[in-house]
């Protein structure tokens, strides 16, 4: 299982470095939602710098729906998924590969966003340890619920628009873990950021789990 | 010579039957009971009224429908029990599940408003409740993209199973939030004052009454959609067979005879 | 109208409408199902028949 993820995730990412879609589309949408909230709120440091963590991972998690819908329409083409079914790859692999490479484009995101935040917002991150296992486990959670609900998804035209309403409740539990886990690294109490990672532990770990076991089922030729 | 099918205009099974009977009447005496024979509470006054009503409906919605929209999906998807059944049962489940969800929050709200002076707060339970909403209209919607029945069955069946892993997973970590923030810890949310004698009763009363009126709404629900499936099939039919004879090069109406190599079916 | 008689209004009528929304569209499918299964194709010269709900 692990060799066939490793192969899918290869395969995702070299499609990914060779066409740049990830870099040239979803990256600029997620800083153009940093701009767009700023035009939102108003330019007042302050308030920008209060809502920064959860605006932070708004951004993140609206990347997450665009990544996952890119990760299933580059397997759009004809005979792909069953290419890849004939040949025996475990579909356990497949999600692991999959929401491997989606958590990889993620993770660039966000060292990104996290760059442009600190510029656009002014905010500075004090505990540098907590946001990143904080964004660790939750790139780990969106990726696999996201890349569950893209398979599902998959190949419905109607899926730019049901892929989000499916898909963001589910995630709801890490915007708010992950905001406030980050509201501790960058200027809260401590204590309380840390503590967070009670919810985004749990959840990571139930996704990959779903994920290993539902994607089987739901992608077999029933 | 067609082969009459199994299901046609078949009425509902008797225990269906009579669950709706029961549980019509049973919601009407928990009603008649609750509005003018019980008293009122010594805190509450007559507020407390919204215990009969309130609390059984959340639990048919949030333990009844989607607990069993959960568990079907589990049994379609595991294949030693797949079964289309399965899937028209959570279907069904999901639907009046969320029908009492929404009743759920909008009784909720009648209630907190004039207990807490709030319509709303966020804390565990209320939003649970209302992401739970969100997560089974996402289902219903999903239900209604067009796909073959397997297909179809497989997704929602996925997608009801995540909401319901999903659910316990805000439930805590709303609570989290609360403890965390201790403003709104101030709205006691627990609705239920201690009750006992005839309270007691007509709440159990309205439990057992709504509950049987769940089954006998799933019932439906169910016989509903094997019929939508059944018609869905014919009428594909149907228009398979009019695209065919418009595409006949020589008939100039609609609705002309069928080319010679589509004799029946 | 009081909060508690609003809400055994809202309840009730919820759950009345949506119990009579069920049995109507019961009915319904189900009389389409009965139509479509009586104009089945065994007379192979007239057109087709759309069901009439």
């Amino acid at each position: 299982m692990w060799r066939d993820a490793l192969l899918v995730a290869g395969k995702d990412l070299r499609i990914e470095l060779r066409s740049r879609v990830a870099l040239w589309q979803v990256l600029p949408v997620a800083v153009l939602f940093l701009v767009l909230y700023a035009f939102a709120l108003g330019p007042v440091r302050s308030t920008l710098a209060s809502a920064a963590p959860g605006l932070f991972w708004l951004a993140v998690l609206f990347s997450t729906v665009l990544a996952t819908q890119r990760s299933f329409a580059i397997e759009s083409g004809e005979g792909t998924r069953d290419g890849l079914r004939a040949s025996g790859i475990d579909p356990a692999g497949v999600f692991l590969g999959k929401a491997a490479a989606v958590a990889a484009e993620l993770a660039v995101l966000q060292v990104v966003l996290w760059v442009a935040m600190s510029l656009l917002f002014g905010v500075h991150v004090h505990t540098v340890w907590l946001a990143v296992v904080a964004s660790v486990l939750a790139t780990i959670g969106l990726a696999a619920a996201g890349t569950l609900y893209g398979a599902l998804s998959a190949g419905l035209r109607v899926r730019e628009t049901l892929l989000p309403l499916l898909v963001l409740p589910v995630l709801a539990p890490v915007l708010l873990a992950a905001s406030r886990a980050w509201a501790g690294a960058l200027s809260g109490p401590l204590s309380d950021g840390v503590s967070w990672l009670r919810v985004l532990g749990p959840f990571a770990a139930a996704y990959v789990v779903v994920g290993i076991v539902l994607y089987g089922p739901l992608l077999e030729a029933g | 010579m067609s082969v009459r099918p199994k299901t046609s205009a078949r009425p509902l099974p008797w225990w269906a039957r009579w669950a709706g009977i029961l549980g019509a009447v049973g919601t009407a005496a928990t009603v008649w009971l609750g509005l003018w024979v019980t008293p009122p509470d010594r805190t509450q006054g007559n507020l407390v009224r919204l215990v009969y009503l309130h609390p059984p409906i959340a639990w048919v919605a949030l333990y009844l429908a989607f607990g069993l929209a959960a568990l079907s999906s589990l049994l379609y998807l595991w294949r030693r029990t797949r079964s289309l059944f399965w899937d028209r049962v959570a279907a069904a489940s999901v639907e009046v599940g969320v029908v009492f969800n929404a009743l759920t929050l909008a009784t909720g709200m009648l209630w907190g408003r004039p207990t807490w002076g709030v319509w709303w707060t966020w804390d565990a339970r209320l939003t649970s409740t209302a992401l739970l909403l969100v997560l089974f209209l996402g289902y219903l919607a999903l239900r209604r993209v067009p796909a073959e029945p397997e297909v179809r069955a497989r997704r929602c069946a996925v997608a009801a199973l995540v909401a319901f892993v999903d659910v316990p997973i805000v439930h805590f970590s709303v609570i989290w939030w609360q403890t965390l923030h201790q403003g709104a810890t101030v709205l006691n949310a627990n609705l239920s004052p201690t009750i006992h004698g005839s309270m007691a009763w007509t709440l159990l009363l309205g439990f057992v009454a709504l509950t049987l009126v769940f089954v006998w709404m799933v019932a439906v629900r169910y016989r509903i959609e094997v019929l939508a499936d059944r018609t869905d099939a014919a009428h594909l039919e149907i228009s398979l067979e009019e695209r065919w004879s418009e595409a006949e090069p020589t008939s100039s109406d609609v609705g002309s005879a069928r080319p010679p190599s589509q004799v029946g079916t | 109208m009081s909060y508690v008689d609003a809400g055994y209004a809202v309840g009730l009528s919820v759950l009345f409408a949506y119990g009579l929304g069920l049995v109507l569209r019961r009915r319904a499918l189900e009389r389409r199902a009965e139509i479509s299964r009586n104009s089945e194709p065994d007379q192979s010269t007239a057109g087709p028949e759309r069901a009439e709900p």
